[in-house]
């Protein structure tokens, strides 16, 4: 269809998600479920190339940038939406439909993007729509921590147009391509700033795991696969081969574990899980072969979809126990056992277990790591890889679902809940057994061609699969040693976003003390002290200069008398204070200030 | 439904979570046990076993072929390496987040007084 291969899909769901709002519930959230599915036809309806639209500011905008790395994710942006909006069924809130859909729209934007200024405008609109999604929980915490995630943005998004603003100056071109960015190094760290903030890149990493659990049930599952992902797939376009994002990606992936195992709160745990697996896609971004990348946008594609599931599942447990603290989750695999299994298979999908997506996408980037004989981040990889087993693979299915029986017995999630999570599981098998589907639709997919099918990946490399096992079982091991220490307490973890929570409350204590000792002091100098003794010296001063000029002259006159003298002196000094003087003393004021000005008049001329 | 066995819980550390909630109904289930039973263990040992025994039988791939005069970077492919990583990584891990809990730990109302 010629229409559709013109239509950005962004602007379908945007105007479409704002149509949705004045429709009543049942035919809305059908709406919106049709919507995303039409999404997702539109994006494969679009050939490859790239598309002008009518200029906008004096500059062309290309909405369309079609290519296979922009289309997997366009696919698995709409595919993922499908699959929320899915399971949320139930979810009545007017708000979140629209803002979801607005969000997932802006995201599609972003991803088909070929300027840099639709892609800073839809950049900012997936922050501004992102935030109604926090906001929709409605309770003090989530408006806390809406107002913190809308600043983080809105100071990234500055970042990243400072960036855009040089790079365009510097360059003379909008397009959003590599060499553009490249030209100037300001504008290329400016941008590659914003960028890793949204990515959640250690150490601007805190907004990701201080907003999203703070989030609805359908907020959380929409939320976790959108903005890091754009995130992602702007540094693929931008950055490939920059090679200090290896570093960074590997600091991501260990960090985000580490955190993980320290928390408390499922969905904080899934949060940094987050961050452990956008580490492993940046890094491969840094990699920046042929392979990487095509690993990278792999990953990208079956970390949103186990990504979703595990939130869905948490979700589910969130929606009926109204609980999300593993201190008081526990034993629920009793009542919600087909939640559980869901959730389990997300869990192992997202460690990489063999037969599962993660399996197939990750290997990808460790194995360009090792081709590169980047060793430490190999080194780096496999224990972020080892620790997702640990956290995510274990800790959140073991902790909720089993543990101590906490003596909850909540109801079975609802129907359109377990829907949405076993389209999701199944997607999460299905890529894991056919990743020859995944990989036709991957960037350079031409050097996956001799490595696609189950055979070739399970059984030609078994002994690669069977290494995998090992160091998972392992892993697993280690986790029921040391279960003693992984016992849950009710505490939260300090991040960086101790800076900006309890570092603004000490900012604006110490500018506090510091300003305002300084304002008192002023005071006490300046109105307490100078000031009176201006007013009296000006007072004073006349008064005495012309008791000091008229002594003699009394002192002639009066022959010396002090009494008469002293009368004299408080008489002019009244006079002064009140401004009360004889006609013939203010005549000769006058005169005397004449003759002055007259003298000064001729000697500056 | 409530079958009241008794419970053989060596875990005394979730005695006072117990105690607040009360549970309807306990079971002594393996699944229900932080210190997970006997048989758990034994499972767990012989699928480790097997993997590490499957290891005898297939033939790896070398890894790091160009960096093979270093250790480190031949180490990937030593016999078991893939086992002893993964518990050395995972207990490393744990450990190192132990630690830094100590640092890093906070009540729950900490940021109570914050914007």
């Amino acid at each position: 269809m010629t229409l559709l291969n013109n239509i950005p899909p962004a602007f379908l769901l945007i105007i479409g998600a704002f149509i949705l709002l004045i429709l009543p519930a049942t035919t809305r959230k059908a709406g919106a479920i049709a919507l995303t599915l039409f999404g997702f036809y539109a994006v494969s309806q679009l050939s490859e190339g790239s598309r002008v639209l009518p200029e906008f500011l004096g500059f062309d905008l290309t909405l369309l940038r079609v290519d296979s790395t922009s289309k997997a994710f366009g696919y698995i942006f709409t595919l993922s939406a499908f699959g929320a909006l899915v399971f949320s069924w139930s979810e009545r809130c007017r708000l979140q439909n629209t803002a979801a859909l607005a969000y997932v729209g802006s995201a599609l934007g972003v991803v088909f993007a070929g300027d840099m200024i639709s892609w800073y405008l839809f950049w900012e609109m997936m922050a501004i729509s992102s935030t109604f999604l926090i906001l929709a929980r409605n309770n003090k915490r989530s408006r806390l921590a809406a107002q913190r995630y809308i600043l983080v943005h809105l100071a990234g998004g500055l970042v990243l147009l400072t960036g855009i603003l040089l790079a365009i100056h510097e360059s003379g071109s909008i397009d959003f391509t590599k060499e553009n960015i490249y030209q100037n190094a300001t504008a290329k760290n400016f941008i590659l700033i914003g960028i890793l903030i949204n990515a959640a890149a250690v150490p601007f990493s805190s907004w990701l795991p201080d907003a999203y659990p703070e989030s609805t049930v359908f907020g959380g599952i929409i939320l976790s696969a959108y903005t890091t992902k754009t995130a992602v797939y702007t540094l693929v376009r931008g950055f490939p081969g920059e090679e200090v994002l290896i570093p960074i990606g590997c600091i991501m992936a260990v960090y985000g574990i580490i955190y993980a195992l320290l928390e408390n709160d499922m969905r904080r745990i899934l949060a940094y899980s987050i961050i452990n697996q956008v580490g492993f896609m940046v890094c491969g971004v840094g990699i920046g072969t042929k392979l990487a990348i095509a690993g990278v946008v792999a990953h990208a594609f079956c970390h949103i979809i186990y990504k979703s599931l595990l939130w869905m599942s948490a979700g589910a447990v969130l929606y009926r126990t109204n609980k999300s603290k593993c201190t008081e989750l526990g034993g629920l695999y009793k009542t919600m056992p087909i939640t559980m299994v869901l959730g389990t298979i997300g869990a192992l999908a997202i460690s990489g277990v063999p037969l599962t997506s993660g399996f197939i996408s990750k290997t990808l980037i460790t194995a360009a790591a090792e081709h590169q004989n980047y060793l430490w981040a190999w080194l780096a990889l496999e224990v972020a890889s080892a620790g997702v087993f640990l956290h995510a693979g274990i800790k959140f299915p073991f902790f909720v679902f089993f543990n101590v029986d906490r003596g909850l017995r909540p109801k079975e999630a609802p129907r359109a809940m377990i829907a949405g999570m076993s389209l999701m599981a199944f997607l999460c098998i299905y890529l894991g057994l056919n990743p020859s589907h995944l990989y036709s639709i991957l960037p350079n997919s031409d050097i996956l061609v001799e490595q696609n099918s189950f055979y070739e990946i399970y059984i030609e490399h078994f002994d690669h699969v069977a290494t995998m096992f090992q160091m998972l079982i392992f892993s697993g091991l280690s986790f029921f040693l040391f279960l003693p220490m992984l016992r849950r307490t009710p505490t939260i973890s300090i991040d960086f976003d101790w800076f900006y929570r309890k570092g603004a409350n000490l900012f604006y204590s110490g500018i506090d003390k510091t300003f305002n000792s300084i304002n008192r002091a002023s005071e006490h100098i300046v109105i307490k002290t100078f000031l009176p003794a201006l007013v009296r010296f000006i007072i004073n001063a006349p008064a005495s200069l012309t008791v000091m000029l008229l002594r003699p002259l009394w002192e002639e006159s009066l022959s010396a008398d002090k009494t008469s003298i002293k009368k004299c002196e408080q008489k002019i000094i009244s006079q002064f204070s009140s401004g009360t003087f004889p006609v013939a003393y203010s005549a000769i004021f006058i005169l005397i200030f004449i003759g002055i000005l007259i003298f000064l008049g001729r000697s500056f001329s | 439904m409530a079958t009241k066995k008794k419970v053989t819980r060596k875990n005394t550390t979730t005695k006072k979570a117990k105690a607040k909630t009360k549970p309807p109904e306990e079971t002594s289930s393996a699944m229900d046990n932080p210190y997970i039973s006997a048989s758990f263990w034994k499972a767990m040992w012989i699928i480790c076993s097997i993997s590490v025994i499957l290891e005898f039988f297939i033939h790896r791939h070398k890894h790091f072929e160009d960096l093979e005069s270093s250790v480190l970077g031949n180490m990937s492919n030593w016999f078991g390496f893939y086992g002893m990583f993964g518990l050395i990584a995972c207990s490393g891990s744990i450990l190192l987040a132990k630690g830094l809990s100590v640092f890093l730990k906070a009540k729950e109302d900490y940021y109570d007084d914050t914007p």
